[in-house]
């Protein structure tokens, strides 16, 4: 069994390597099986381990590969794990990842860039299983940045376009951002336990007081960094812009699994968290916030990846809201649904976009329901899902997560509800602009307008069965069932369980809050269509008039314009001087003083060496006398 | 009396060295810095050095020195070619080595105390003893020297040679 | 000792070559030598052996650098070949190149202050010529009368230092003067503290810290491109680990007289060269800003000064030296053997014209920049590790900022490869070539697999 771990991560490695040297000599359909071969096997072995899991009282299976580092007091291994949150992880990334490899196949046939980008896909994979399969915090490090590596590759994928390389290079820096946090963050963590693994740092922190100063320090770091990677506010932007990648890219990175990294992180360090409520509390505001913040950006964006883009970083605030009442099990729960309903979302975005011919804006199409069924009804079941109408599998665990936040703060339950009912307006609205009314594109692309392949309807079908059923693996308690997902993976937060006391609410206060919220969102689903279906309103046009609230909203807050003129530019600017007065006042000045002051004889270059090395000597001498003045004061 | 010829040939050896960067003709300069080597000849022999004193005249003041000068009227050197420089940067590189001189006689402070520096060897600088330093003790340092040189050689000519293609 | 007589045997030897017309085999010799240098080091594995009463001492973290030295020497040469071998006066510069590597080889096991001043000097000398070996450059000759001159008055500070030492310990033996500063630790006098800060600034020239780094960039810049790549590899890990030497068997017994003057280097230099470099348009220049921020990060591990410092050094500088090497060899192909320093459009459409060495300069900026899981990384993860232990929290943590602002630069080279396009034509290389760039990248990926299997060599 320990054996089969190893085979989990090594498989897409090896995936990459074929690929990735194979070049251009594998033919394409063989390097795109072979990409989603690899990735299937994982998921069958994932599969295995998860059953053996479930059925033995084993907490966890791991293997050591080997002592990666041993420095003074210090080691680290390169030891994988599997527990039950690793596996469910697991699942996720290679069942979701395999779907989407195969979609790819279809998606990519005709770029000359395929087999690169199913290496690139293999690659990632691999990086994010390391993620969540490390056994201490430097492993997961590796993958960390693994995975944002593969993102940068992956969202410039199309390299051609300029400002898709912007678009890269901005998630890159913003995610090093986030990084510095989590790296300034590890080293805390060694300083303050002498240890980076799991095991002993988690046993150790158990005799911490609540609330102590370094466990707050630790764990905000570490939250700088799930902020960075897991698009929350203020470091968000670099998502809606990382929708340059092609779809499945987005599918798979930029919704079902590197975004959760931050997640799984917060879920993997659960005890440090919930002995420190202070910063519990702060990850609960950010991650509320973020959810009605970008629920409100989603109303007015036209593109329909953009739309997509800001539900993730809206349902990612969810996930956080939860993890932040110390609700891990129901972050993790919301995790996989998202998985499902979000990656159905954008593979189906990726068959439309496909079916119009490179085009995203949402004003010019419509009426694509009779062109493209199959699309169509999978996409609605993924709108049904995350908008949260049961029995879907949004509905039971958005619920979950609204119940916790009634029990623990009014406020973040309205907040929470209110986002619910933005994101049920916004995703019915980018659904019946689509898939409803007349067409609005030109006459070309009307004829051009197909079903897709089998290879991406296919994957549809199966991520849209899953946003179906995959509700049951958690129904509420109030229901008198068992709660699958809690009492699997209850011996990774028991620690946390023992401490921290979940706030009830009484069965039919639970009931009364599922209600009233399915009410509202099915009354804003009617309020969608009658806008959009019945009076055929249109969105306006880029650069029609508009009020000052929405103006604001469809220019996403002005953040972008913010951090450049706040940031980026007296970046730049002190960048400039620093150019500018260095490089061209000194040293330049100097040397073209001299030069100019003589003629331009032969000797020219002698009296070029003078006047700068007057000027490097004087520094040093100077540098000396200074270092001489400091030791003897 | 050796207090006073050690004041008096301190003071010449730095007034001619300030000379030496003062005058403005090159030849000037060559002629300068041989008093300084003089002046410093003088003080090895205070320090009942006479062998160091004679080679450093030989090696220094003789050969050196002479060298100096052929190549500067070799390339006919002695006009004031010297470009004039910023009144700033004079100042300033003026003031930075007052400061520096000031501090590194500051840092001497205390040195009185030092054991080694109150009993000198008297007799180090003869040349049975040097001889015997040298070729014993500092026997490698003695002939890494000599790679040195070797290599210095090695780099004059390459860089003089001319190429014929 | 071994070591030091086969080089200067090759040296000279390389002269003679000159004479009785075998030069067509210098290659071959000089490479031979090389190995049997890294040989010679295995064989005198732990012996610990005190030369000539005392001054030289190669015990295992001498001969472990003698031996990364040849390594990177090697792997220099087989780049640098079509360099030296396209002007005349080739055994000249053979020469050179050994008795640089043979001063290089001093520095690091000198047990004597002596050798240490003449393994300086003669690195030093051989490498005025080198930076000025391409005689029809007026770039290559400002940069060899600029190092020229600013060198020796690096010099002059050094011996001035020394001069001091001697004259408060009565010894040049580095082990006598250890023994002096622990004898007299609470009362060291002024004049041994300002000795340690001259020594200081004569060897902080040598890494090219700053503020005595300027000659770095032109001479960098300015030198032929190989002869550039030599220097700022070779020489760079010559001198830290002098440093390193002098500091562990002596200074280190009085670290408050000169951490803090250290440490302000250290900052000076990962500030200065990250920031400079950010704004560089030509890359030979970009990349001689960043062996001054380099040269930054290992004096972290001098400021720490504990058991990991000398592993963390010796892993950091042989991964540097590699990463760097590759960099600038494709720098000097892709500048089309030209010793002017290009923009990075120079690199555009680098993967179409040649994947492998677009492989490789990613590998290397990756790994220059300290990204996992490359083995720059972990050189970066030891030294900070080290600095760490000594409780230097401030230091490492702008060190971490310092790295961060190097990412960007170094970057735009892989942006340049990978996604500008180009129309010039598809580059062809010489097996030689494609042996190194495969070589290093192997190493670069592999000593990030068994970072604690070398360190451990070091202790």
């Amino acid at each position: 069994m320990t054996k089969l771990v190893a085979l989990v991560p090594i498989l897409p490695l090896l995936g990459f390597v074929i690929v990735g040297l194979g070049g251009k000599k594998l033919s394409k359909s063989l390097s795109g099986w072979i990409a989603s071969g690899v990735v299937l096997i994982s998921f069958v072995v994932s599969l295995i381990l998860f059953f053996h899991l479930n059925q033995n009282s084993e907490q966890e299976v791991s293997i050591k590969l080997f002592d990666w580092i041993a420095a003074g007091r210090f080691s680290a291994d390169l030891t994988l794990m599997v527990d039950p949150l690793t596996s469910i992880f697991l699942l996720v990334i290679t069942g979701v990842g395999f779907l989407i490899h195969l979609y790819s196949i279809g998606y990519m046939h005709d770029d000359e860039g395929h087999n690169k980008f199913f290496s690139y896909l293999n690659l990632f994979v691999f990086f994010m299983l390391l993620l969540v399969m490390g056994s201490n915090f430097l492993v997961m490090y590796v993958g960390w940045e693994g995975v944002g590596l593969c993102s940068y590759l992956l969202i410039g994928f199309w390299h051609k376009n300029n400002s898709y390389n912007n678009a890269a290079k901005k998630a890159f820096i913003v995610n090093r951002i986030g990084d510095l946090g989590f790296l300034l963050g590890m080293f805390l963590i060694y300083v303050t336990f002498g240890s980076l693994n799991y095991s002993e740092v988690f046993s150790q922190a158990k005799f911490y007081v609540s609330d102590e100063p370094v466990l707050i320090a630790i764990t905000l770091l570490l939250f700088v960094g799930a902020v960075g990677k897991s698009a929350q506010l203020p470091l968000y932007t670099w998502l809606p812009d990382a929708m340059a990648g092609p779809t499945p890219v987005s599918a798979l990175i930029h919704a079902a699994t590197m975004v959760t990294a931050g997640i799984y992180m917060v879920a993997r360090s659960n005890i440090l968290y919930t002995l420190a409520p202070t910063s519990l509390h702060i990850v609960a505001l950010i991650g509320v916030i973020t959810a009605v913040f970008a629920a409100t950006i989603g109303l007015l964006q036209n593109d329909i990846k953009k739309v997509l883009a800001y539900s993730t970083v809206s349902q990612l605030g969810y996930m956080f809201l939860a993890l932040g009442m110390g609700a891990y099990t129901t972050a993790v729960f919301h995790v996989v649904t998202h998985a499902f309903f979000k990656a159905l979302l954008f593979l189906g975005a990726g068959s439309v976009i496909h079916a119009m011919g490179g085009e995203q804006d949402i004003r010019k199409m419509g009426g694509l329901k009779s062109h493209l069924p199959t699309t169509y009804l999978t996409f609605l079941i993924g709108t049904i899902a995350i908008s949260g109408i049961p029995p879907f599998a949004g509905f039971f665990s958005k619920d979950e997560i609204l119940a916790h936040a009634f029990a623990h703060n009014k406020i973040f339950w309205l907040l929470g509800l209110g986002g619910s009912v933005l994101t049920a307006f916004y995703m019915f609205r980018l659904l019946y602009l689509t898939f409803f009314g007349s067409f609005r594109g030109t006459h070309h692309q009307q004829q051009h307008l197909h079903e897709s392949p089998k290879s991406i309807t296919i994957p549809l079908i199966v991520l849209a069965a899953l946003s179906v059923v995959g509700g049951f693996i958690g129904l509420p308690e109030a229901f008198h069932t068992k709660h699958l997902l809690k009492s699997f993976l209850s011996p990774v937060f028991a620690d946390s369980d023992l401490r921290m006391l979940p706030a009830e609410i009484t069965h039919a206060t639970e009931y009364a809050l599922m209600a009233l919220a399915i009410i509202i969102v099915i009354v804003v689903v009617l309020l969608a269509r009658n806008k959009y279906v019945v009076k055929g309103e249109l969105p306006l046009q880029d650069g029609a008039p508009m009020t000052a609230l929405p103006k604001l909203i469809a220019h996403k807050y002005y953040v972008d314009e913010i951090y450049d003129s706040f940031i980026v530019k007296p970046l730049h600017w002190i960048g400039t001087i620093f150019y500018r007065f260095m490089d061209i006042q000194v040293i330049d000045a100097l040397v073209n003083f001299v030069g100019k002051a003589t003629v331009w004889s032969s000797d020219r270059v002698r009296l070029i060496q003078t006047g700068k090395i007057g000027y490097y000597v004087f520094v040093m001498v100077l540098s000396v006398a200074l270092l001489l003045l400091y030791i003897s004061y | 009396m050796t207090l006073y010829i050690f004041y008096f040939l301190s003071f010449l050896a730095v007034l001619s060295a300030f000379m030496v960067v003062y005058s403005k003709n090159p030849v000037h300069s060559v002629l300068y810095l041989i008093v300084t080597f003089f002046s410093i000849a003088g003080h090895y022999i205070l320090l009942n050095a006479q062998f160091l004193a004679a080679v450093h005249i030989i090696v220094y003041a003789g050969a050196i020195m002479v060298l100096f000068l052929y190549v500067i009227m070799m390339f006919n050197l002695n006009k004031e070619a010297e470009p004039h420089k910023d009144a700033y940067i004079k100042l300033a590189a003026t003031i930075a080595g007052g400061i520096f001189m000031i501090v590194l006689i500051g840092s001497l402070k205390g040195v009185e105390h030092i054991e080694n520096l109150n009993t000198p060897n008297q007799s180090a600088g003869l040349i049975k003893n040097l001889g015997n330093v040298l070729y014993r003790d500092y026997m490698l340092p003695f002939e890494m020297a000599s790679i040195l040189f070797l290599s210095a050689m090695v780099g004059a000519v390459f860089l003089g040679k001319n190429e014929l293609k | 000792m071994k070591s030091l007589l086969l080089l200067s045997g090759l040296g000279v030897g390389a002269m003679v070559a000159e004479l009785i017309n075998i030069k067509r085999f210098l290659f071959p010799l000089v490479c031979l030598g090389l190995i049997a240098t890294i040989g010679v080091s295995i064989y005198d594995w732990n012996t610990d052996i005190h030369l000539f009463n005392n001054m030289l001492r190669l015990d295992n973290f001498a001969l472990l650098f003698t031996a990364s030295l040849s390594l990177i020497t090697l792997l220099w040469l087989i780049g640098a070949k079509k360099y030296i071998e396209t002007e005349t006066s080739i055994s000249d510069k053979y020469a050179l190149t050994m008795f640089t590597l043979l001063g290089a080889f001093i520095m690091v096991s000198y047990n004597n202050f002596t050798m240490l001043f003449i393994g300086i000097e003669i690195l030093s000398i051989s490498l005025y010529v080198l930076a000025g070996s391409k005689k029809n450059d007026l770039f290559s000759n400002e940069a060899a009368l600029k190092y020229f001159l600013m060198g020796s008055f690096a010099t002059g500070f050094l011996l001035f230092g020394i001069a001091l030492i001697y004259g408060v310990t009565g010894s040049f033996h580095i082990d006598v003067v250890g023994e002096y500063c622990r004898a007299n630790a609470g009362n060291i006098p002024t004049m041994f503290v300002a000795a340690i800060v001259l020594i200081i600034v004569g060897l902080a020239f040598k890494v090219s810290a700053a503020p005595f780094h300027f000659w770095a960039p032109d001479v960098y810049t300015g030198s032929p491109t190989m002869v550039a790549s030599f220097m700022i590899t070779v020489v760079k890990t010559a001198a830290i680990v002098a440093f390193l030497r002098l500091f562990f068997a002596a200074f280190g017994y009085i670290p408050g007289t000169w951490q803090a003057i250290i440490s302000v280097i250290t900052v000076l230099t990962m500030y200065i060269g990250n920031v400079t470099a950010v704004f560089q348009q030509n890359v030979k220049r970009m990349l001689a800003y960043s062996g001054v921020a380099h040269a930054g990060y290992l004096l972290i591990a001098l400021v720490a000064l504990t058991n990991l410092s000398g592993g963390a050094i010796f892993y950091y500088t042989l991964v540097y030296s590699i990463a760097t090497l590759m960099a600038f060899h494709i720098l000097y192909i892709v500048s089309d053997n030209k010793n002017e320093g290009v923009g990075f459009e120079a690199f555009n459409g680098l993967a179409k014209r040649n994947p492998l060495m677009a492989l490789g300069i990613t590998v290397s900026m990756l790994s220059l920049a300290g990204i996992p899981p490359l083995a720059g990384f972990f050189g970066k993860y030891y030294v900070f590790t080290a600095a760490l232990e000594a409780g230097r929290y401030k230091l490492v943590i702008l060190a971490v900022i310092a790295s961060l602002i190097s990412v960007y630069y170094y970057f735009k080279i892989i942006i340049a490869a990978y996604y500008h396009k180009s129309n010039k034509a598809p580059i062809e290389l010489s097996p030689a070539h494609r042996f190194l760039y495969i070589a290093s990248i192997f190493l670069l990926l592999f000593l990030a697999l068994a970072p604690d299997f070398l360190i451990r060599w070091a202790k």
